[in-house]
C-alpha cells in the first residue's frame, strides 16, 4: 500500500478522535438531572464519547504503525479516483436541496437526475432530461396521490 | 397446539385482499431491489418509511418483510449473471454461480438458488414459527437487565464479530450510538447534541441515516471509484431448469444451508455472511464432483443460496421476540414497527397476535409469490439489470431525496442527508462497516432506558448486572465475542510460528 492511502486512514482515525473528543467537552453543557437511577442524561454520552476517542485513537496509530489491519486490496480501485464525477454528483444533492423549496419536487428532482447522470458519463443531457422528467413525475404522483406524502409543486403548482 | 391455532387466524389476515396485495407488492419490490446494483432493502424499506406512516400496520409491515426476503431471492439472480454481486449475502453465490454461468450453465444456477430458496424460506418459516412462542416464554421473564445484557450482545456481535476489522466495527457502532443521542432525552427531556438546532430536537431520523449512508454514500463511491469498471452480464439463454442430476446434487446443500442460515440469523450473531461462508466450505468438502469447486459447481450455489434466505427469515426471531434487530434491515424494520408505536418483543404477541401472526403467516404465501415470480419470470427481472448505469445511480438519488425530504419537507433534512453521505462515502472507501451504525442508532436509546431502568429498580446499584444469572451471563457471553477471536488469533499466529 501506497503512503497516501496510510495518510487518508489516519486522517479519517484522527476526525474519529475528533468528534469523541467533542462529545466528551459537549457532554458536559447537559444539565444533570436527579433522577432515582443515579444515572442522568449524561452518563450515556460520556460512555460513547469516551468510546469514540478511544477507537479514533487505535485506528489512528494503526494507520501511523504500517497502516489499518485486514483491509481489502485496493490495487486498480481506488488508485483512479475521478473527483469530477463525485463533484457533479454532489453538486446534484446541494442544487436539489437549494431549490426544492421554491421550484417544486419535479423540477428539483429532474435537474438532481441530469447532473448524477452527467457525473456518471452520460453524454445525452436531453434525453437524461425527458427520462428525468418523467421519472421524477410518476414517482411524485405515486407518492402523493396513492401513499399521502406531501411533497412540493413549487412553479409547478398550477397544473 | 396454541401456536397453529395462532398461525390458522394469522392467515386469516394474511390471505385478506388487501394484505394480500401489499405482501405481493413486497416481495415484488423484494425482488427488484435485490436484482438492482446499489440498491438493498435496507435502503428500500427506509425509502417507504415516510411514506408509509398513515397506512395500516399489519399491511405495511408485510410489505416491509416481503422486500426483506424477498431481496434475498433477486439478488442470486444478479450474482449469477453479473460479476458484481447484488446484495452482500450472496457473495459466495457471485463466485461458484458466475462461474456456471460462464460455462453455460446460468439456468440450472439460477433455477437452484430460486427453489433453494423457497425451500430454505419455507423451512425457515416453518422453524420461526416453531421458535417463536418459546422464545416469548422465556422473554416474559426478562427485565431491564436482561433486555440490557442481550442487546449489549447484540451489539458486540453485529461490530466485533463480522467483518474483516473488529475495531472498525466498534468504531461505527460508537458512531451509530452518537446519532442515537441527539434529541431529547426521553426521560429527563434534557436536549442533547442539538446544537441549538431545532431541527434536531426530534434526534436524527434513521431514514436520513440510511438513506445516507446507503443510497448518497454509494452513489458517491461508485462514481468516484468504480464507474470506469465495466460489469460484463452473462447470457442465460433463457430456459431455467434443471435436469434429474441437478436435482439429486442439489436437495442436500438445500437442506444444510438452511440447517445453518436459520439458527445463525436466530442467534443475536446477525447477518448472513458467516453462514454463506460456512456452507460453502461444507459443501465443498463433502461434494463427489470436488473437480468442479472453482469452476462452476453447483453445491456452491444451492447451499449458499439456502443459507442466506434461512438467515435472513431467522433474524425474524429476535426482532419479533425481542426487539432486538441484528441487521441493518432488521433495524430498519424495528423502527417501521416504532413509526406505529409498536414495541416487538414478547407482550406483542400478547397485545397484537392478528399482526404478529398475519406477518409470520404471510411469508408461507410470499415465499410461494416469489417462486412462480423468480423461476418463469426471472427474464423480466434480468432486463432491468440492463438499465444504464448514469440512469439507475440518478433514479436512487431521486428516491433517496424524496424519502429524506418527504419526513417533514425540511431542506435540512436534505442537508443532513448529504453530510451523512459524505461519511458513508469514506466508510465504504476505508472498508468501514455501515450495518453497526443503523444497529447502533435504533438499538442505542432503547439500550440507555434499559439501562436506567434496570438501575432505577436497583437504585443505583451498578451489581444487578453482575449478580443476576441471565443478565450476567448473556453480558459475560458478549464480553467472550469481543475478547475471544484476537486472542484465538494470537495463538494460532504463535502455533503456526513454532511449527515454522
Amino acid at each position: 500500500m501506497s503512503a497516501r492511502t496510510h495518510l487518508g486512514e489516519a486522517a479519517v482515525s484522527l476526525g474519529l478522535l475528533a468528534i469523541g473528543a467533542f462529545v466528551l467537552i459537549d457532554t458536559g453543557s447537559i444539565p444533570a438531572a436527579q433522577t432515582y437511577s443515579g444515572v442522568g442524561p449524561r452518563f450515556f454520552p460520556y460512555l460513547v464519547g469516551v468510546g469514540l476517542a478511544v477507537c479514533g485513537a487505535l485506528l489512528a496509530w494503526r494507520a501511523l504503525a504500517g497502516g489499518w489491519r485486514a483491509m481489502p486490496p485496493d490495487e486498480g480501485v481506488h488508485d483512479r479516483p475521478d473527483w469530477r464525477a463525485f463533484a457533479l454528483v454532489s453538486a446534484g444533492v446541494v442544487v436539489q436541496m437549494l431549490a426544492i423549496g421554491h421550484a417544486g419536487f419535479i423540477i428539483a428532482g429532474a435537474l438532481l437526475f441530469v447532473l448524477v447522470a452527467r457525473g456518471f458519463g452520460s453524454r445525452r443531457l436531453i434525453l437524461d432530461g425527458v427520462i428525468g422528467v418523467v421519472l421524477v413525475s410518476v414517482a411524485y404522483l405515486v407518492f402523493t396521490r396513492l401513499l399521502a406524502l406531501s411533497l412540493p409543486a413549487g412553479w409547478l403548482s398550477f397544473l | 397446539m396454541d401456536a397453529l391455532h395462532a398461525l390458522l387466524e394469522g392467515f386469516g389476515v394474511a390471505l385478506s385482499l388487501s394484505n394480500l396485495m401489499w405482501g405481493f407488492v413486497g416481495v415484488t419490490l423484494g425482488t427488484a431491489v435485490g436484482v438492482l446494483p446499489g440498491v438493498g432493502p435496507a435502503l428500500s424499506i427506509a425509502l417507504l418509511l415516510p411514506a408509509t406512516s398513515k397506512i395500516d400496520p399489519t399491511g405495511a409491515l408485510i410489505m416491509f418483510a416481503g422486500i426483506y426476503y424477498g431481496a434475498m431471492f433477486g439478488g442470486s439472480t444478479t450474482s449469477i449473471l453479473l460479476n458484481t454481486p447484488g446484495e452482500s449475502a450472496t457473495i459466495i453465490t457471485a463466485m461458484e454461480g458466475n462461474l456456471m454461468a460462464k460455462a453455460g450453465r446460468a439456468g440450472p444456477a439460477l433455477a437452484t438458488s430460486a427453489i433453494g430458496s423457497f425451500v430454505a424460506g419455507t423451512l425457515a418459516t416453518i422453524a420461526l414459527t416453531l421458535v417463536s412462542p418459546i422464545v416469548v416464554d422465556v422473554a416474559l421473564k426478562f427485565g431491564p437487565a436482561e433486555y440490557f445484557a442481550v442487546m449489549v450482545l447484540a451489539f458486540t456481535t453485529v461490530s466485533a464479530v463480522l467483518g474483516a476489522s473488529p475495531l472498525r466495527g466498534v468504531a461505527a457502532l460508537f458512531f451509530g450510538l452518537y446519532l442515537g443521542l441527539m434529541g431529547i432525552d426521553t426521560q429527563t427531556g434534557q436536549a442533547r447534541f442539538t446544537f441549538g438546532i431545532p431541527e434536531l430536537l426530534d434526534g436524527v431520523d434513521v431514514v436520513v441515516v440510511a438513506v445516507g449512508l446507503f443510497a448518497v454514500g454509494e452513489t458517491l463511491y461508485v462514481a468516484t471509484y468504480l464507474n470506469r469498471i465495466a460489469d460484463r452480464m452473462e447470457n442465460f439463454g433463457g430456459k431455467v431448469m434443471m435436469s434429474a442430476q441437478d436435482w439429486a446434487r442439489s436437495w442436500k446443500p438445500w437442506l444444510r444451508g438452511t440447517a445453518l442460515g436459520f439458527p445463525f440469523g436466530t442467534l443475536p450473531a446477525g447477518g448472513a455472511e458467516i453462514p454463506t461462508f460456512l456452507s460453502y466450505a461444507i459443501e465443498r468438502k463433502l461434494t463427489r464432483h470436488p473437480e468442479e469447486f472453482g469452476k462452476g459447481a453447483i453445491e456452491g450455489v444451492a447451499g449458499p443460496e439456502a443459507a442466506n434466505n434461512a438467515s435472513a427469515t431467522g433474524t425474524l426471531v429476535p426482532l419479533l421476540t425481542l426487539g432486538l434487530p441484528t441487521t441493518a434491515t432488521a433495524a430498519i424494520i424495528l423502527a417501521a414497527f416504532q413509526q406505529y408505536g409498536l414495541q416487538p418483543g414478547p407482550l406483542l404477541f400478547e397485545t397484537q397476535p392478528e399482526l404478529v401472526w398475519g406477518l409470520i403467516a404471510s411469508m408461507y404465501v410470499g415465499n410461494v409469490i416469489l417462486l412462480i415470480l423468480n423461476l418463469p419470470l426471472v427474464g423480466l427481472w434480468v432486463k432491468l439489470l440492463a438499465i444504464p448505469r448514469p440512469l439507475l445511480y440518478a433514479g436512487i438519488l431521486i428516491f433517496a431525496t424524496l424519502g429524506a425530504y418527504g419526513l417533514r419537507n425540511s431542506w435540512f433534512d436534505l442537508l443532513l442527508l448529504y453530510v451523512i453521505g459524505l461519511a458513508g462515502f469514506l466508510m465504504r472507501r476505508y472498508d468501514v462497516p455501515v450495518a453497526p451504525v443503523i444497529v447502533g442508532m435504533i438499538l442505542g436509546p432503547l439500550a440507555e432506558s434499559q439501562f436506567r431502568r434496570a438501575l432505577a429498580i436497583s437504585q443505583g446499584d451498578l451489581s444487578v448486572f453482575i449478580t443476576q444469572p441471565i443478565a450476567a451471563g448473556i453480558l459475560l457471553v458478549a464480553a467472550l465475542t469481543v475478547l475471544v477471536p484476537p486472542v484465538w488469533r494470537r495463538v494460532a499466529a504463535r502455533r503456526a510460528a513454532r511449527q515454522r
